[in-house]
């Protein structure tokens, strides 16, 4: 297939926050980027490495192990206002996990720390006691009526601010806190999730919601509907 | 001996007679017994041994059936747990099956689970410990590759005159100062001028001195191989044990040279290898000379790790148990130095046994199957449809993929495969299942110890 549009996607610390087969998101993009004309260039972006807002049409940031994202929350502090630049400009990003607590005001580890994220979205993530959430999860979008099947395994509880929607609305799981029912946020055109699976591999009509979000955004005078007419089979 | 000892040793080893002889199986009861009776009773039961703990992630098992072999050079009488044994009670079993123990000491080679190390080193003092490698494992079960890394520690702690026979490629091994002496092996047979980086899913890569990126001159697979941190200096140890050449792999056989002896194993993967060399670097530790070494290795006794080779109506079958990604990737890359045209079949499930959570499959390099001369594709297992799409976007080619959930169904299809050569990667319930199917069908006898 001709390849006629072209989108940068930035790997945010890919090297360090890749523990649940987050690489399998981006490999996930380029599947359904490329049946709809759409090439993806990946570039991972980690320690030491500037981040620049206007480089990338979108972001996947994924979930570490403890000891990666402490010296992760301390490095992106020094991305801080890219990012934060970036989101306000309607840049894609799929946060997940410790990505999506990183991009809150702060979560608290495994050994009591509190580990500030960077705030560009006003959740925060509190500990549970000697529990986590551990399972098979299903959740439905209040707005576009999308389900979304995924594995969640995390001890966070997060609860969302104000300008947030969740990502879904809890079926079957625990979601962000086990009590409110929301799972994961939305704001802008960020997605954040606790969801494994990769979220994008069972859910490729969302991987398509973003390809197209990306699209819109680097090609806003273009006539996307070819693109917009690819058909995602169930893969889940 | 203590009065409760000798009835805890008793109960156990009755029971382990009637479960053995009545019932045909008993691995960890009689340990859970005796164990009851007498919480001590590995003290008791170890006293006369010298013993040698195996551990880490990947490849405990045929390190430890290798350093067997090895060390029979020059020991008559070796205790070893077989795989699946290798917790605390399980332990304690294998001791209450040992011929009692004659004057003297005797030696004992034991796999032992990361978290199990404290369990036994509370009790028994080992002569060393030999580290395979910390990788993730089915995090739902097992956690960090810090913390497991810990969890040794912690057991080791407790043996400090223990020697430990470390895989020096690993800069985990080298981030924690023990008072133990320490021996590394390693390869040492890669290009020094270069400088390069893990790929992005690779886990541990982090500096153990200052939390940099640590980079390579070069990678064996994984986040093995000859590390250096840019930043501080931080640098692979002195290998005391060094492979110094790989010269043919295929997927029934390896031969390389440790320290310019030339060695031959029968059963494939660069995995094995670092599983012989650890073994080689037991046996040297243990004052066994490297060409008696080679020769252990080559006599015939089959040694089996996570494959099985299974005549199915005179298809060539051969069965690989998968249950982490870096085990995946390593298998994947066996596999590739077949020459023959082969079919591969892929079957997920994610029961307890096997981690509940698939995700680990996308670290898994499947990118890389279509670049084989594979002529047939099949899936299935409980979690087909994950394994089916995580195959369609690594681009198997449609017309060559066959889905099929139902196992007794594939064993069907590999007789139909339009090659003489299978290939099955499964993880572990599947693979029970497979192996209840080929039983039944009479292509393998028995099950799996």
């Amino acid at each position: 297939m001709d390849m006629q549009y072209e989108l940068n996607v930035a790997h945010l610390y890919g090297d360090l926050m890749n523990t649940y087969g987050d690489l399998g998101n981006i490999l996930v993009l380029k599947y359904y980027a490329q049946q709809m004309g759409v090439k993806i260039n990946s570039k991972v972006v980690s320690l030491d490495e500037d981040f620049k807002a206007e480089d990338y049409d979108i972001a996947v940031f994924g979930g570490g192990q403890d000891f990666e994202q402490v010296i992760v929350s301390k490095d992106i502090q020094t991305k801080k206002d890219e990012l934060i630049k970036y989101i306000e400009n309607d840049g894609c990003l799929l946060a997940i996990c410790g990505g999506f607590q990183l991009l809150g005001h702060y979560y608290i580890d495994a050994k009591g720390d509190k580990i500030p994220g960077i705030g560009a979205l006003d959740h925060y993530t509190e500990p549970q006691d000697n529990n986590r959430f551990i399972g098979n999860i299903l959740i439905k979008n209040p707005e576009n009526g999308e389900e979304y099947h995924g594995f969640e395994n995390h001890q966070g509880v997060t609860h969302l601010g104000k300008d947030e929607k969740p990502l879904g609305m809890v079926e079957k799981g625990y979601g962000n806190n086990g009590q409110d029912h929301t799972e994961g946020a939305v704001y802008k055109n960020v997605y954040c999730t606790y969801f494994h699976g990769p979220i994008l591999a069972r859910n490729g009509n969302l991987a398509k919601n973003i390809l197209m979000a990306a699209l819109k955004r680097k090609y806003p005078d273009q006539d996307l509907s070819k693109a917009a007419s690819l058909k995602v089979p169930a893969s889940y | 001996m203590s009065i409760r000892s000798g009835i805890a040793s008793f109960a156990g080893k009755s029971s382990y007679w009637f479960l053995h002889t009545f019932l045909h199986g008993g691995s960890s009861l009689p340990g859970k017994i005796t164990t009851k009776i007498d919480p001590n009773i590995l003290s008791h039961l170890g006293k006369n041994y010298d013993v040698i703990v195996i551990t880490g992630t990947n490849g405990k098992t045929l390190t430890t059936a290798l350093t067997v072999q090895v060390l029979k050079q020059k020991y008559s009488n070796i205790l070893t747990n077989p795989s699946g044994s290798n917790m605390e009670q399980g332990l304690v079993t294998t001791f209450l099956k040992a011929k009692n123990p004659k004057t003297g000491r005797n030696l004992a080679v034991l796999e032992v689970d990361e978290a199990n190390v404290i369990k036994l080193t509370k009790y028994i003092k080992p002569i060393a410990f030999v580290f395979t490698n910390i990788f993730r494992d089915q995090m739902d079960r097992y956690g960090e590759i810090y913390t497991t890394y810990q969890k040794i520690i912690d057991g080791v702690k407790l043996a400090p005159k223990a020697t430990i026979i470390a895989n020096g490629d690993a800069a985990i091994f080298n981030s924690v100062d023990l008072p133990n002496p320490k021996l590394f092996y390693g390869f040492q047979n890669g290009d020094d001028a270069q400088d390069i980086k893990a790929k992005p899913n690779t886990d541990g890569v982090l500096c153990p001195n200052c939390q940099n990126i640590v980079h390579y001159r070069y990678i064996i697979y994984a986040n093995l191989g000859k590390y250096f941190c840019p930043n501080c200096g931080f640098e692979r140890p002195k290998l005391d044990f060094a492979l110094s050449k790989i010269n043919t792999l295929t997927p029934e056989s390896s031969t390389f040279e440790i320290d310019n002896q030339k060695i031959k194993i029968g059963i494939g993967g660069v995995y094995n290898i670092y599983n012989a060399l650890a073994a080689y670097s037991a046996g040297k530790f243990l004052g066994i000379e490297s060409n008696k070494i080679a020769q252990a290795f080559t006599s015939n006794e089959r040694v089996f790790g996570r494959q099985e080779k299974i005549n199915v109506e005179g298809k060539d079958v051969t069965l690989i148990l998968v249950k982490n990604p870096v085990g995946l990737n390593q298998v994947i890359d066996m596999i590739s130095s077949d020459k023959d045209a082969f079919s591969f079949i892929g079957l997920l499930n994610a029961n307890y046994a096997d981690g509940i959570d698939t995700s680990w499959i996308w670290d898994g390099d499947f990118e890389r199957l279509p670049q084989m001369n594979i002529k047939k594709y099949i899936t299935g297992g409980e979690r087909y449809k994950d394994i089916t799409f995580r195959l369609k976007v690594a681009g198997a080619p449609e017309e060559l993929h066959e889905v099929e959930p139902n196992l007794d169904k594939v064993v069907e299809k590999i007789k139909t495969v339009p090659t003489d050569k299978v290939y099955i990667l499964a993880t572990y319930t599947a693979m029970l299942k497979l192996r209840s199917i080929f039983a039944n069908k009479g292509y393998i006898k028995g099950g799996m110890e």
